[in-house]
């Protein structure tokens, strides 16, 4: 009985005791360390491309596509990451842990840098800086195929950048501002076919929009907006809303009544006590709804390939689409690789930084 | 302060009627409570005096002035809600400030009214937490301190005890009860709970499927119990009823027969208290087949040829066990007789055993 025996008998169930903890400690870091690896096992044959536009980016001439840098890249990458789990199944400190880790990673870079960092490069990025990055060598290339053809002239990265930036950041803004009230009204007020409305509304975010192209192209045209960024805004607006409405409902579903009934005896108005108090219970929705609707309008391009003509009005992803395009006439893959890399940032910074909130979208939104 | 009338106020959700028709008078600093069970429409009675639900019908009126139009926030009603609706996204001071954020309120004059409000409800060390850092009991205080700092003139709380633990319960009963007759502020409190109500009121309504069924003190409502649905809601452990047939003084209940005065005729139900039933020698047989030990008291349920009778006995002089077989009589004074149909109280009808040779 540890407790009551002998100081001997004491030190020893203190032994077993510490035994079963570590034992305890060590089940649970094998768990970890396995399903780490079953994940990432999963996301191999997603990574490992992603992977290759990175090492492309930063090390590929204009000689063309190679592995020359992946394979060796995750040689060594690999057996670091390898490394750095099984250090975390065996250290028995928290301190322990972090002195491996670091050791293991210093050897994993300076390996990298000696063996590959006279590959690497920022050449392949010179698009950023010069819009007429490759005027030089298509035209030479141009000419001798076909003489009189003249490449489509590219507008500064920065166009495109500015343009998408403007297309996602204006949907964003006035799909949050309508689904937020519609959202609330639709989850606080009973009104007539309020049932049929929400049915018909995911209804229609499950057709595909593709068939809508010509509609919308004919609709964007009468009211003169083809080729204006607004009239992009219009239509990822309208495509995104319903869905951005049903979300947001949930999210106000799960706001209690009584506070909104005490802002009101407290003194507020309707408006006030929507804004003051209801509106802070729901931000991490209206996070939640922003980050999807801006990486919608960023990433959008059937409609702005349909629907923009002039190269001023460019986005990132017609701009990508197009250097992409180039390479039927030797444009090299570093820069390709370089501009996807370049395009994707955003998105993946965006949704890193905003992961916590997107992971709660599930639990606001499923009540019909 | 405050005086409250319903003068014919009526309640419907679409279609369906909550309240067919209040008539209820509050004085100026009273307390009163609005007691029933689940569901027969107390919050929506409060509700109505907040200014939160508009009656369909009928007039309210504070301090004789009709108000059913008047906003919520214009009405100067303090509430503290059963879930105590605690702003999460505020701290408790913050919280209790709120209502003073809309008056133009000078930012010195708030900060003092907030910790004044805050210590007496005596959460003075908490103003800067979250609600989510706060027990249940000081989540109640802060919605009582917020409800308490613009010195309303009525103040609402919408079973502000039921999600705290018994102790707390207890404790906060006196102190709610002790800063009303402190501060004289005419109050409402909704509750489901007898003895909350029986406690803390001067006046207890009580409240069935949206009719008031009793308007009266704590006492009227034990003794004199206006109707059946009183009698079986108020007094703890319930009152026993018996269905019977009265003539010629004479009642037949199950298998017994009790002579009955006060003019009582045809079918009526008995109850009987059971602190006013006792065992005797002779009586009505029982067998005992149930023993709760309540504390001071215990309460057996026995089996008898009126049907299973609750009867009540001080544990210092417990003389029963279970199973055993004896014999009951009652309190003749404190026997109450209702009309069949309308459940109504047959004020003065009593009921007694029939003495032997009659
Ligand atoms: N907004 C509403 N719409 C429709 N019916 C309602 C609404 N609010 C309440 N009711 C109905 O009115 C009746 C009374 O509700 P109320 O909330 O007043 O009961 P209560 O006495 O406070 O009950 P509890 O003790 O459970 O809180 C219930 O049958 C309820 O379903
Ligand atoms: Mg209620």
């Amino acid at each position: 009985m540890p407790g009551n025996g002998t100081p001997a008998e004491g030190n020893n169930a203190q032994k077993h005791w510490n035994l079963l903890a570590s034992k305890s400690r060590r089940n649970r870091r094998v768990k970890d360390a396995s399903l780490f690896a079953f994940l990432i096992a999963a996301s191999i044959p997603i990574i490992i491309p992603y992977f290759w536009l990175l090492t492309l980016a930063f090390s590929a001439g204009r000689e063309g596509v190679d592995t020359r840098v992946l394979w060796p890249s995750i040689f060594i990458l690999v057996p670091a990451v390898v490394l750095t789990w099984v250090w975390a199944t065996i250290a028995d400190t928290r301190r322990r842990a972090m002195t491996g880790w670091g050791v293991i990673w210093a050897v994993a870079i300076a390996v990298y840098a000696i063996f590959l960092g006279p590959e690497l490069h920022l050449y392949n990025f010179r698009f950023l800086l010069n819009p007429d990055f490759n005027a030089a060598y298509t035209d030479i290339v141009a000419a001798k195929d076909n003489p009189g053809f003249s490449v489509t002239s590219f507008p500064s990265v920065w166009t495109a950048f500015w343009n998408s930036l403007f297309i996602a950041g204006v949907s964003t803004v006035i799909v949050i501002f309508a689904a937020s009230l519609a959202g609330y009204y639709i989850s606080r007020f009973q009104y007539r076919f309020r049932e049929t409305s929400l049915a018909a509304m995911l209804v229609l975010h499950a057709f595909p929009t593709t068939v809508l192209l010509i509609p919308i192209f004919l609709v964007i045209w009468k009211i003169g907006l083809l080729d204006t960024l607004f009239g992009i805004v219009l239509v990822i607006v309208g495509i995104e809303l319903p869905f951005a409405v049903f979300i947001m409902k949930g999210f106000f579903d799960a706001v209690p009544w009584e506070i909104e009934m005490s802002a009101l005896t407290d003194g507020a108005t309707r408006r006030q006590a929507f804004y003051k108090v209801v509106l802070p219970q729901v931000t991490n929705g209206m996070i939640a709804v922003s980050v999807f609707v801006f990486i919608r309008g960023w990433e959008e391009f059937i409609f702005v390939l349909t629907l923009l003509a002039t190269n001023a009005k460019w986005t990132m992803s017609l701009y990508t689409f197009f250097v992409t395009e180039e390479t039927n006439l030797g444009i090299d893959y570093g820069v390709v690789s370089a501009v996807a890399v370049f395009y994707i940032m955003p998105s993946f910074l965006l949704y890193t930084i905003a992961q916590k909130y997107l992971l709660q979208m599930s639990v606001g939104g499923i009540k019909g | 302060m405050a005086t409250i009338e319903f003068r014919g106020i009526n309640k419907k959700f679409g279609d369906e009627t909550i309240i067919p028709e209040m008539n209820l008078k509050i004085d100026d600093g009273e307390f009163v409570a609005l007691l029933g069970p689940s569901g027969c429409g107390k919050s929506t009675t409060l509700f109505m005096l907040a200014g939160i639900y508009l009656p369909t019908d009928g007039e309210l009126l504070f301090d004789g002035a009709r108000v059913n139009e008047v906003e919520a926030r214009d009405r100067n009603v303090g509430i503290v809600f059963q879930s105590y609706a605690l702003y999460p996204h505020m701290t408790v001071a913050k919280n209790i400030a709120f209502p003073l954020r809309f008056k133009k309120t000078p930012e010195a004059e708030i900060n003092r009214r907030v910790k004044e409000a805050a210590e007496l409800v005596r959460v003075g060390e908490l103003l800067e937490r979250r609600p989510e850092q706060l027990s249940g009991g000081q989540q109640q205080r802060v919605a009582l301190a917020r409800a308490l700092v613009k010195d309303p003139a009525l103040l609402l709380l919408d079973e502000p005890l039921s999600n705290l633990d018994a102790t707390l319960r207890l404790a906060m009963r006196t102190e709610i009860k002790a800063l009303q007759e402190r501060l004289k502020v005419t109050t409402v409190l909704v509750t489901h709970d007898q003895i909350e109500a029986t406690t803390m009121a001067d006046r207890i309504v009580c409240m069935h499927a949206g009719k008031i069924e009793q308007i009266g003190t704590p006492d009227d409502l034990y003794k004199r119990p206006a109707t059946r649905f009183v009698a079986e809601f108020v007094g703890s452990p319930p009152i026993n009823t018996f269905q019977g047939a009265a003539a010629d003084g004479v009642v037949e209940l199950g298998g017994a027969r009790l002579a009955i005065s006060g003019g009582a005729n045809g079918p009526v139900y008995v109850g009987l208290r059971p602190e006013h039933l006792f065992f005797a020698d002779g009586g009505i047989p029982a067998k005992i087949v149930q023993h709760e030990p309540m504390g001071r008291e215990i309460l057996y349920v026995c089996d008898t040829p009126l049907g299973m009778v609750r009867i009540l006995e001080a544990a210092a002089t417990a003389s029963q066990s279970i199973g055993s077989e004896t014999h009951f009589g009652f309190d003749s004074a404190h026997s109450l007789v209702f009309e069949s149909a309308s459940e109504n109280l047959i004020g003065n009808a009593r009921v007694s055993a029939i003495e032997s040779g009659s």
